[in-house]
């Protein structure tokens, strides 16, 4: 069906061809593009420096390959507190976000109540205000809670997702209030339509919200840089972005460290493809 | 007891049986249970905040006594407009933007044409388009920086093996900021060609069957079809490149040898802010700086939300 579906869309007969071929060709270009480093990264990794960076004897291949980098960055650097440390974040506040999302839209797609709209658009208002104005404030509000330089404060502060709660709300509003009804005059519960009717039919979207979620998350930058000061709370990009000072122009450990933080990331999403795409993807649906 | 009165009490007494009559609803209790630690989330976390920051903007932030602090007016702003890395931040910026919209739109948008061609192969390309998109930027930024190093960079060795000079990339004054724009589209393109694609191929095939028994060419089926109905998506995708592109920070950051170097080249708005609150404690000059970027970013919505709006009644 799809293969005879698209087939119009290039035009007909010779030009269609000739069309299809450079759309291929292009594409081919454009996967090596996106691989190729990736491939020089990983194959970087399994030299010893000395190999890495010698311009004389330039290899494609590692000639004596090596897992030593590993070792020492997972032994010696503290790789693996960083990766504790962002698990520790990542996973509350995706939890959080999905339940706190998932609740509110329910509460936004079906209930009726004074100043509903207001209040959705005043929360939704909030998603155009950059995060460099909020930042300070922000910053003297951890502060007061005494939460600077503790992981707890960059949990705290993630702990609702205003593009969750709108993405929730959009989809629960096409599930039948039929469904509803017919469960409250059995005699259920809000909690029990919550748990047994609202979050079944709205897996898809919950799926690809967890995946943005937990993604923003794992590459959050600047938030964290701001946050946390102590080097064994840093978290993956700060640990990452730390080895540049730490181990100069040590690209071995530097090739070693990402790629440690990219090849989970990497597997997860290449048999998780479609959810990665939307959950990605439906973040540009937001305005 | 008056007529007015026994009104009132009447209204009140009604006005309690309603109230008690919403309590008794399960729904009452759940969506108050619900809104209201949400609502202090907002409160605590976002509403407040931003009202401190238009305050912060207009006084003389005191930290220690931040109760103390004197309005100033637009003396945090006079500041910013005197302050020399203000202009050269404000200018990276709009050059990255301006840079990083006039090669990643026509790009995003080829690249998708070519994807939504193709049927052979569209996964796996989708696959690799993307994959760049759901890595982290930091490691990123770290893979590229070891590529574009001038001696060892396999970027370098590669241009120096086709018989050209050593290219700066990160390290010169001049080719800096275009490097960083360079890793940033290679980073990004992914993303917008999903967004893109995907409206493609939601453009309905009875369109294109129509066409090609008018005999179109593949050039008029573009032209015609796509292109008009593709504008609200290439509105929303080019707001999102300008938004994205103004609050650049992690690249500019971990790409070049120092943060915003060299010599300032690949300062931008978004670490003026961080440096001018963090490392100088000058929180209302900092604050004045990210309202200047939220004013940028206020017009590019005004102008979005203006451009979707008109696309609507073609």
């Amino acid at each position: 069906m799809t293969s005879t579906a698209v087939s119009a869309r290039g035009g007909r007969g010779v030009g269609r061809i000739l069309g299809r071929l450079g759309a291929h060709t292009v594409m081919i270009i454009v996967t090596l593009s996106a691989i190729l480093p990736f491939v020089w990264m990983l194959i970087s990794s399994l030299k010893p420096f000395a190999e890495l960076i010698d311009v004389h004897n330039p290899s494609i291949l590692p000639q004596n390959p090596t897992l030593e980098n590993y070792e020492e960055i997972l032994l010696r650097v503290g790789f693996l507190q960083a990766m504790r440390n962002s698990i520790l974040v990542a996973v509350p506040n995706t939890a959080a976000i999905l339940f706190t999302s998932t609740v509110t839209g329910y509460v936004f797609s079906k209930y009726d109540f004074w100043g509903k709209e207001k209040l959705f658009t005043l929360i939704l208002s909030t998603m155009m205000v950059p995060f460099a104005v909020l930042l300070i404030p922000l910053y003297i509000t951890v502060s007061d809670l005494g939460l600077i330089n503790r992981l707890e404060g960059l949990v705290v502060t993630g702990l609702c997702s205003t593009f969750g709660i709108f993405l929730m709300r959009q989809s629960m509003e096409d599930i039948p209030n039929d469904y509803l009804d017919a469960a409250r005059i059995d005699g259920a519960g809000e909690w029990w339509i919550y748990t047994r009717v609202i979050i079944p039919l709205s897996t898809a979207p919950i799926g690809a919200l967890a995946v943005f979620t937990f993604l923003g998350q794992w590459d959050n930058f600047l938030w964290p840089s701001v946050l946390l000061t102590s080097s064994e709370l840093q978290t993956l990009p700060l640990f990452l972005a730390g080895l540049r000072n730490l181990w100069v122009q040590r690209y071995d450990i530097w090739c070693a460290g990402a790629m440690l933080t990219v090849a989970p990331v990497m597997t997860i999403y290449t048999f998780a493809q479609k959810y990665f795409i939307r959950g990605l993807a439906m973040s540009g649906l937001k305005g | 007891m008056n007529t007015g009165e026994y009104a009132l009490r009447a209204r009140v007494t009604q006005m309690g049986l309603r109230v008690r009559k919403v309590m008794r609803k399960p729904q009452f209790w759940f969506g108050f249970a619900t809104l209201v630690p949400v609502l202090a989330y907002y409160i605590l976390f976002s509403f407040r905040p931003i009202f401190r920051a238009f305050w912060m903007a207009v006084v003389d932030y005191k930290i220690l006594h931040p109760k103390a602090s004197e309005f100033v007016g637009l003396a945090n702003f006079q500041q910013a407009f005197e302050y020399d890395l203000f202009w050269i931040s404000v200018r990276n910026t709009l050059v990255y933007d301006g840079i990083y919209i006039l090669v990643q739109l026509p790009m995003a948008i080829f690249v998708s044409v070519c994807l939504t061609t193709v049927v052979r192969g569209r996964r796996f390309y989708q696959w690799a388009v993307f994959l760049p998109v759901v890595v982290s930027l930091v490691a990123v930024s770290l893979l590229f920086r070891m590529l574009m190093e001038p001696q060892h960079g396999t970027l370098n060795r590669i241009i120096r093996s086709l018989g050209m000079p050593t290219f700066p990339f990160l390290t010169s004054k001049k080719t800096a900021l275009y490097s960083v724009i360079g890793v940033d589209l290679w980073k990004g393109l992914g993303y917008y060609v999903v967004l893109i694609s995907t409206a493609m191929l939601n453009i309905p095939e009875e369109y294109y069957e129509a066409a090609k028994v008018d005999g179109a060419s593949s050039w008029q089926n573009f032209r015609h079809i796509t292109v008009p109905l593709l504008s609200n998506t290439v509105a929303l995708v080019l707001a999102l490149m300008v938004i994205y592109g103004l609050q650049v920070y992690t690249s500019v950051t971990v790409l070049p040898g120092e943060a915003g170097g060299p010599a300032r080249a690949t300062y931008v708005m978004n670490l003026l802010v961080v440096t001018e609150a963090f490392n100088y404690m000058r929180f209302g000059l900092a604050t004045a700086i990210s309202f200047t970027l939220f004013l940028f970013i206020l017009l590019v919505t005004v102008i979005q939300l203006r451009l979707t709006r008109r696309a609507w009644t073609y």
